[in-house]
């Protein structure tokens, strides 16, 4: 059965916890994070409660697993403030062991549908992707983003500065199928 | 010291340095006109108190923001923001000139001379300096160009002011684009 008609997105809840950890802390799942991972049950337990459920708008994705919904990933669509309120960062993670099957795609494509309206304010969504990141670029780019161009030396990522694209979309845009 | 560059063609020297509350009415001449302003996020200044509150309260504070003088005189200003964390490699340029000295090249030394003064006194954190201009903002990306940085693309409804979502152009030069980078 396509894994991605079971997919739902939802907030997080503190019961997500030991799902979230898995690809919180795994190196691989993590390796294009800006962030470390996750080490421990209680930095999971504070990140849920402090980062996760109080953000403008983050969801989990969940996999549909006998009438229960296991967190799996999630997407992530973080807004600017102030006059760059238009314009909303969007990143991902997926645990590794469901790489490959078209997940974040489906995803970031039912997210797309109804961030815009979850957050009228907001005309512009952009990711910034490393340059190896490959994955990542067609993720974006079957979900109807926009290459923009690259930019050099733009930010750091685990410490090293790194040349990232810049991928958008509209409020405007026509979903590409 | 603040560098210094000679305008060949007109001898007259172009210095950089911050503003003071007395270069408040040279400021209000490009601060009040609406052909400065127009792809700018603020609306013109009406009132000398508009010159002395961002003098005083963002230009005096500022990371990093100086007068662009002709001769001494305050004809506009540059500035470039610091970044902190994940973004201190970075730093965006912007700038405004009086309308009755543009066309002459100044903006360009202006941009020439910012972006090796904050390399020289930031790096090696900062590696790229950007600047983003409205798409329909010829003139300045002329500048830019001239000054050396790169176009990297175009940032489609980037930004909303005055009301309208505005389409970008990104610009960027690299410590390493510039002579004598000492990285």
């Amino acid at each position: 059965m396509d894994p991605t008609s079971r997919i739902t997105l939802r907030p997080f809840k503190l019961t997500d916890v030991d799902d979230f950890l898995k690809y919180a802390g795994d190196k691989t799942a993590t390796r294009y994070m800006r962030w470390n991972p996750i080490t421990s049950r209680e930095e999971a337990l504070t990140h849920l409660e402090t980062v996760a459920i109080p953000h403008p708008w983050r969801r989990s994705i969940g996999l549909l697993d006998d009438d229960e919904d296991r967190s799996i990933g999630y997407i992530s669509i973080f807004p600017g403030s102030g006059d760059d309120r238009s314009r909303a960062n969007v990143g991902y993670i997926l645990a590794a062991e469901y790489w490959g099957q078209g997940i974040v795609t489906a995803a970031l494509r039912i997210a797309v549908s109804t961030v815009f309206a979850d957050l009228p304010e907001v005309v512009r969504l952009q990711a910034l992707v490393e340059v190896e990141h490959r994955a990542s670029q067609r993720v974006l780019e079957k979900a109807g983003f926009l290459r923009e161009g690259l930019l050099r030396k733009y930010g750091y990522c685990k410490g090293e500065i790194r040349d990232l694209f810049i991928y958008s979309l509209l409020s405007t845009d026509q979903l590409r199928i | 010291m603040d560098p210094e560059v000679k305008n060949s063609n007109f001898s007259e020297i172009i210095t950089l340095r911050p503003l003071e509350v007395s270069d408040v009415d040279n400021l209000m001449v490009w601060a009040s006109d609406e052909r400065v302003a127009r792809f700018c996020p603020w609306e013109p200044n009406t009132k000398r108190e508009q010159g002395l509150d961002f003098i005083i309260n963002r230009a005096i504070p500022h990371p990093w923001l100086r007068a662009i003088c002709l001769n001494g005189k305050p004809i506009g200003s540059i500035s470039v923001t610091k970044n902190s964390g994940n973004d201190a490699c970075r730093g965006e340029i912007g700038y405004n000139l009086a309308w009755e000295h543009w066309g002459k090249g100044i903006a360009t030394k202006a941009v020439k001379m910012a972006v090796k003064a904050v390399f020289e006194e930031w790096g090696p954190e900062l590696e790229r300096v950007e600047g983003l201009v409205d798409v329909e903002n010829v003139g300045s990306q002329r500048v830019l160009e001239k000054a050396g940085f790169y176009r990297e693309g175009l940032l489609r409804r980037y930004v909303v002011f005055k009301g309208r979502s505005r389409d970008m152009v990104m610009f960027s030069i690299l410590c390493s684009d510039v002579e004598n980078c000492s990285l």
